[in-house]
């Protein structure tokens, strides 16, 4: 395929633009992840690289706002307690989190029933240890619940819509896979930034913080990584899905001019590469648009808050 | 010996009261919720392993019961009992017909009715089964280290004696309570060999131990279905029972309600089944999954 030797080295010259001094790269895992994720069946390198980016600025700043919370309780660690902290205004997501928790507690719970490997693990029958992730966050969220917000948190049980989406995308898709392409789906769906934990710590080089991540806020940190792909991709995917021109669509002639420039460079993109596939992986155009759109902050107020103030941009900049 | 061999292949657990067809001596009300642990053995507190084997077996001889025979006849004939075994347990509930016929029985004069749908074909494996004994006195984990083969101990680590037997290959944890788990046995009857094996070396190192409530605790059975399988579609059409991370694990996890199983189901179609206590919950669940995963069969 003539994009694929294109691409990589499109994509090298962009991340040496980049000027990115990180000696690992999650690029090839990325690929995978977001061909899980519902990309095409080949991401582009380019696409991943800006993935690569953004996840790990966000990741980066999540461990610094971590350290400090650590920090101001005194302790050594960066535990799962401040990264819950963080995230405490976001039900949703803290409930998703919370799933994921219980949902490793009770797979290590089922292995040991199931492997008879060695019946004695040290915690194997010790009930400390069982359902130790969802016991720390009731623990926690019941101590700084004021007003009762947390603990409903743990006793909901909605249908997490943004879940049910991508579930619900994933088997459209894989409907109409052959076998051999649905074993390699599945295969890209197991790799995850938990499996990599040596090379993902590296990634994030702790080594500049004062407080470093125990192992449980590790788990995290994996985890929203991979969920921060995860929505990246939703929503590309839904910026792409608006890119192609519908026909009978009453708004088509309202799209805004800016939306328009990214179409376009898609569009010059797609025709310098000229393959057909090009066009139905995600772009870093698409990617961009949906980073926009997702921190341009919509409200009554939005004109007077700090990021979209002009005047207050114009201060510090 | 012979009538107990011939008679179970007939599916008298089957015999819902309006058979009449049924042998006289073979009740249709058994007991089936004793598990598996025959009566006689609470009584019992010497312990001579192939004595007591024998004497269970006259026991059962006289007493009608197919659970019992199942369990004690020889293997030979296994494929067979564990069918009517399982056909035992699983007619207890009311309304419950049961799903499966009993293709490997040659010796059947009575055809039960053939149940509407047809069963798989594939019969689960048991790969482990753990059980729990009390010995019933206070054991001092140090001299049984000591002086046992095959037993480990660090206290450090781990507050029960790790002792180990080849036939049938187990291990037991043996706690100072005088407690027993005893893990890695292929069948009811080698579990409770092995827990009675294990229970006669803590005898012989001097300690008064007995044979106090055996009990099965968990049955982990495990089968292929020989096609792929689309997880995705499994999980969203099942979405109350399922859940699926394959980051974090590559099988689907579906708690079926009833039987109370455990099911971990792979995109190869292996299928691994945990959290029986008894055999025919493990048999009872996979036929009542295996029409679901044919409808998520991944065609090429």
């Amino acid at each position: 395929m003539s994009n694929s030797a294109a691409s990589p080295m499109a994509g090298g010259a962009s991340m040496a633009a980049r000027g990115c001094g990180r000696a690992t790269s999650f690029v090839p895992e990325l690929q995978s992840m977001m061909f899980a994720l519902g990309d095409s069946r080949r991401p582009l390198h380019e696409t991943a690289a800006l993935v690569e980016d953004i996840v790990h600025t966000q990741l980066i700043n999540m461990l610094h706002q971590a350290a400090e919370v650590s920090l101001l309780r005194g302790a050594r660690l960066i535990t799962a307690e401040d990264i819950l902290f963080l995230m405490r205004k976001d039900k949703k997501k803290v409930r998703r989190l919370l799933k994921y928790m219980q949902f490793r507690d009770y797979k290590s719970k089922l292995l040991k029933m199931v492997d008879d490997e060695d019946p004695v693990d040290s915690d194997k029958y010790s009930s400390g240890t069982v359902n130790k992730r969802k016991k720390l966050f009731q623990d926690f969220l019941g101590s700084i619940d004021q007003t009762g917000e947390f603990l409903s948190v743990l006793e909901e049980d909605d249908v997490d819509e943004v879940k049910q989406e991508r579930m619900e995308r994933l088997e459209k898709q894989t409907r109409a896979m052959d076998a051999t392409q649905y074993s390699d789906f599945c295969e890209s769906r197991q790799l995850s930034f938990s499996k990599k934990a040596s090379k993902f710590r590296e990634w994030l080089d702790c080594s500049t913080l004062d407080v470093k991540p125990n192992a449980v806020s590790m788990e995290i940190l994996s985890y929203l990584a991979y969920e921060t792909v995860a929505q990246i991709v939703d929503l590309a995917l839904l910026v792409k899905q608006d890119m192609t021109p519908k026909n009978g669509d009453p708004f088509s002639h309202a799209i805004s001019a800016s939306f328009m420039q990214y179409h376009n460079s898609a569009a010059e993109c797609a025709a310098a590469c000229g393959a057909e596939t090009q066009s139905s992986a995600i772009q870093p155009a698409h990617i961009r648009e949906a980073i926009r759109r997702y921190s341009h902050k919509i409200g009554p107020l939005s004109p007077f808050s700090v990021r979209n103030n002009r005047a207050v941009k114009e201060l510090y900049l | 010996m012979e009538q107990n061999n011939s008679l179970p292949p007939f599916p008298q657990g089957l015999a819902s009261p309006q058979n009449v067809m049924t042998p006289a001596i073979y009740s249709p009300m058994m007991p089936y919720g004793t598990g598996l642990t025959p009566q006689p053995v609470q009584n019992t507190n010497s312990l001579s392993i192939l004595e007591e084997q024998q004497r269970q077996q006259q026991q059962q001889q006289q007493q009608a019961s197919a659970q019992q025979s199942g369990v004690q006849s020889s293997s030979g004939q296994t494929p067979q009992l564990y069918h009517s075994q399982a056909i035992t347990t699983t007619t207890a509930l009311p309304g419950n017909t049961p799903l499966y016929t009993t293709p490997l029985t040659p010796m059947t004069p009575i055809t039960p009715a053939t149940p509407a749908s047809e069963s798989s074909g594939i019969v689960p494996q048991l790969q482990n089964i753990v059980s729990t004994v009390n010995l019933g006195c206070k054991l001092d984990l140090k001299t049984i280290a000591l002086r046992a083969r095959n037993a480990e101990y660090n206290p450090k680590r781990f507050a029960a004696v790790i002792m180990r037997i080849r036939e049938p290959r187990t291990t037991a944890l043996i706690f100072s309570s005088g407690k027993m788990v005893c893990t890695g046995a292929k069948s009811e009857e080698q579990s409770r060999l092995a827990a009675r094996k294990y229970a006669r070396v803590v005898q012989k190192l001097g300690f008064p131990a007995k044979f106090l409530d055996f009990k099965i605790q968990n049955m982990v059975g495990s089968c292929d279905v020989k096609f792929p399988i689309r997880l995705e579609g499994l999980v969203l059409t099942h979405q109350q029972f399922s859940s699926y991370e394959p980051e974090l694990f590559p099988g689907l996890i579906y708690r079926m309600i009833k039987p109370r199983i455990v099911l971990l189901i792979f995109v190869s179609g292996k299928v691994v089944l945990t959290g029986a206590k008894v055999r025919g919950e493990i048999y009872e669940a996979f036929e009542n999954i295996y029409p679901i995963l044919k409808g998520f069969r991944k065609t090429t």
